[in-house]
C-alpha cells in the first residue's frame, strides 16, 4: 500500500508528558496504515503511551531533559500474520519496567494503590515485551500480532 | 480535553470530553477538584463524550471516588464506549465503580 510507504515510522520526543498527543498521532496514524480496527488501534497506543510515559518519568534523573525515541515496524510471519513492533530507546539510568511486580486488579476501591497500571495495561495489551540494557542505552520492545 | 461540573437532578454531573491520556490529567484533575468538596450529591462522571483513556485518568477517577466513598457517597461511571470499558475491565476498575 502506497500509505504504507510514506509512513513515518520513528519519533523523537523529550522526557515531558505534554509529548503525549504528539506520541499516539503517531502511533494511531501508524496502526491506521497497517489496517488495524480501531479497538487494535486503541490498545496499542495505550500500550505505548504508558511504556513511554514510565520512561519519561523515571529514566533520566529529576530535571534532567532526555530524548526518548519511538520506533515502529511491521513485520511479516510465513503464514501471512503480521506482528508490529515499538522499539522504545533512551539513555537514561537502567530501568527495567518489566521487572515490577504486578499489581492486584482486585482489591477494592480502598485499597487500590495508585501505581502499578501502566505496566500492567502493557501486558494486558501487547502480546510481547522485552526489555534490554544495551550500550547505556535502555531498549523496551512492545510487539503485537495483528490480524491481516 | 474538557471538563465541566454541573449540578443536575441533585447530582454533581462532571461532563469528560475528548482523550484523557497523560499530557491532559494535570488539567482534568484540577478541573475535577471541586468534586471533592462536594456534600451531600452524588456523583456521575459522564464519559459518553470520552474517546480514550490512559492509567493517568484512571488515577483520578480512582482518586474522586476514595474521597467520595469517605463521605458515603457513591460515583457512577455513564457512557462509556466500548474502547474505555475495556480499559475498566482490564484494570479492574470495572468491579469498583457503578455504572450507568
Amino acid at each position: 500500500m502506497e500509505s504504507e510507504m510514506n509512513m513515518q515510522k520513528s519519533i523523537v520526543l523529550t522526557n515531558n508528558t505534554r509529548d503525549v498527543p504528539r506520541l499516539n498521532v503517531f502511533v494511531e496514524e501508524f496502526c491506521q496504515g497497517m489496517g488495524t480496527d480501531e479497538m487494535v488501534a486503541m490498545q496499542v497506543k495505550l500500550a505505548v503511551e504508558e511504556a513511554v510515559v514510565n520512561v519519561m518519568n523515571y529514566a533520566y534523573p529529576p530535571g534532567q531533559q532526555g530524548n526518548v525515541n519511538i520506533e515502529a515496524a511491521a513485520t511479516q510471519s510465513d503464514d501471512g500474520n503480521t506482528c508490529i513492533t515499538f522499539t522504545i530507546t533512551d539513555s537514561g539510568q537502567f530501568f527495567d519496567p518489566t521487572a515490577k511486580a504486578d499489581v492486584d486488579i482486585t482489591l477494592a476501591a480502598e485499597e487500590r494503590q495508585i501505581g502499578g497500571l501502566g505496566i500492567h495495561i502493557m501486558r494486558q495489551n501487547m502480546d510481547s515485551i522485552n526489555y534490554r540494557r544495551i550500550n547505556n542505552l535502555n531498549m523496551l520492545t512492545l510487539s503485537k500480532q495483528i490480524k491481516n | 480535553m474538557k471538563t465541566t461540573i454541573q449540578e443536575q437532578d441533585g447530582y454533581m454531573v462532571a461532563m469528560l470530553e475528548g482523550n484523557l491520556d497523560t499530557a491532559a490529567a494535570p488539567e482534568t484533575e484540577k478541573a475535577l477538584s471541586p468534586l471533592n468538596q462536594v456534600e451531600g450529591k452524588d456523583i456521575i462522571l459522564d464519559c459518553t463524550q470520552l474517546a480514550y483513556i490512559s492509567s493517568a485518568g484512571l488515577r483520578i477517577f480512582l482518586v474522586v471516588l476514595q474521597n467520595a466513598q469517605a463521605k458515603g457517597r457513591h460515583v457512577y461511571i455513564k457512557g462509556i464506549n466500548d474502547k474505555v470499558r475495556t480499559v475498566f475491565t482490564i484494570t479492574g476498575f470495572s468491579n469498583i465503580f457503578e455504572f450507568m
